[in-house]
């Protein structure tokens, strides 16, 4: 069902964690949608989105670059991710959003308080929302709860736990930064909905 | 997945990239055991193996629900969406799935870590099934039962492992609180980790309706959500 409801963190990691896409649906309004996924990632990119990924094509840096990433787009069922790590540039990216009138569905993932807030101030009403009852069954078998924040940014578990292990292990021997190791993880979290700034800052805690 | 042992040098590089721990290093010797292997692909994205040993094999059904429910590039046939095949509410201000009045609900099994083996996942649909709800037709979970109204799956998926598999439904507020104490039953039978979700359609006053339900159960509810901003066209005719 959701793909970036269920990261682990605490309210101030959360502030600076905000993924916003967008997307059509098949008998709605599918047709042209691919115009209106570029415009929304020219936009994001213009306003200082951390990452930008396409669901269906891979991410900014698996797809490597910008360009590519545009020009692979199709009218498509699938979102298009933008991250922002500023309450600001949201409300921005929600302006647009509101002027521009892509006609395809909108959603935030984020602190759903902040959301709701953001989007008064810009005159949008939400429409739905849906969170998270936590985890349950065989918790037992989770990693720590530092691992668990990073792992649980790639909705789809691509950013592995021996991944994320290696990764605090080279950034402790000095041989990568906290900032490469986490474009690293990145690569692989297909939707490109991995918060590479927090994720930096998170292996370098556990690297200290 | 598979690794052909010819060109295999054993050096362990794609160790680190399988998320359900199913690349093993025995005495020196690096293989995949296929009966834990989800078939998500992530070892023959990332690990850049040096003599291209790892590959994929031709997957016929049962095996392929793997990497439909695994594989985020695979797309669901039955709903033409990556990544598990579902939209839920992303889409919900034009398909209107979760109407007013109704709750939607996701129980995520084998998320995070764990991945899950198809018979815990018919194990938890038989169970809240009994509250009488439909699963979601658009849902390529639901697209495994041989009988949906019970939770019951096909018996030939009941071996095959995914690394996750979401059961949806909607369903009327007064049945929440029963339908989360069956989670809590079921959650002992089952050998994974799962996740719930929880939705709704936002009142006239913009106040969320699952937010003081759950409230009167006294489960923990996430401070981050998903929120539809209603920007969708056209948008759905409500009564």
């Amino acid at each position: 069902m959701t793909h970036t409801l269920h990261r682990v963190g605490t309210l101030e990691e959360l502030k600076k964690d905000y993924i916003i896409f967008i997307m059509a649906e098949r008998g709605y309004n599918l047709e042209g949608s691919k115009e209106k996924y570029q415009e929304f990632v020219r936009k994001a990119q213009e306003l200082g989105a951390i990452k930008i990924g396409d669901a269906l094509h891979g991410n900014i840096l698996s797809q490597k670059g910008l360009d590519n990433l545009l020009e692979n787009i199709t009218d498509q069922a699938a979102p298009l991710h933008a991250i922002f790590n500023d309450e600001e540039k949201l409300k921005e990216m929600l302006k647009w959003l509101k002027e521009i009138d892509l006609g395809i569905s909108a959603v935030i993932s984020g602190l759903a308080d902040h959301v709701h807030k953001c989007c008064q101030e810009v005159g949008i009403s939400r429409h739905t929302v849906e969170h998270s009852l936590g985890r349950w069954g065989r918790i037992e078998k989770l990693p720590t709860e530092e691992v668990l924040k990073v792992n649980t940014m790639c909705g789809h578990q691509m950013v592995t736990v021996g991944m994320i292990k290696k990764a605090v292990e080279d950034i402790k021997a000095g041989r990568i930064s906290p900032e490469k190791a986490a474009d690293e993880l990145y690569v692989s979290c297909a939707c490109g909905v991995f918060n590479t700034e927090r994720a930096a800052k998170l292996l370098k805690s556990m690297a200290e | 997945m598979k690794i052909d042992k010819d060109l295999c040098i054993d050096c362990g590089n794609c160790l680190i990239y399988c998320p359900v721990d199913a690349i093993l290093e025995e005495a020196g010797v690096i293989d995949i055991d296929f009966n834990e292997c989800v078939e998500c692909g992530n070892c023959l994205r990332m690990s850049n193996c040096p003599t291209d040993a790892i590959y994929s094999q031709e997957m016929e059904y049962p095996r392929i629900i793997r990497a439909v429910m695994s594989d985020p590039y695979v797309v669901a046939p039955n709903t033409g969406i990556p990544g598990r095949g579902t939209a839920e509410i992303k889409t919900n201000d034009v398909t209107g799935r979760f109407k007013r009045g109704w709750i939607g609900m996701a129980v995520e099994l084998g998320r995070p870590i764990t991945g899950v083996w198809l018979s815990d996942v018919e194990k938890v649909a038989m169970a809240i099934s009994k509250h009488g709800m439909d699963f979601e037709t658009i849902n390529p979970v639901t697209a495994m039962m041989q009988d949906a109204k019970v939770g019951k799956f096909k018996d030939e998926l009941l071996k095959e492992k995914v690394l996750s598999a979401i059961l949806e439904f909607a369903v009327e507020p007064e049945k929440i609180p029963a339908l989360l104490k069956t989670l809590e039953e079921v959650q002992k039978e089952v050998n994974c980790v799962f996740c719930v979700d929880i939705a709704s359609r936002c009142n006239p006053d913009l106040s969320v309706p699952h937010e003081e339900i759950v409230a009167k159960t006294g489960h923990w509810i996430s401070l981050n959500a998903k929120t539809n901003l209603g920007l969708g066209k056209p948008l759905v005719k409500e009564d």
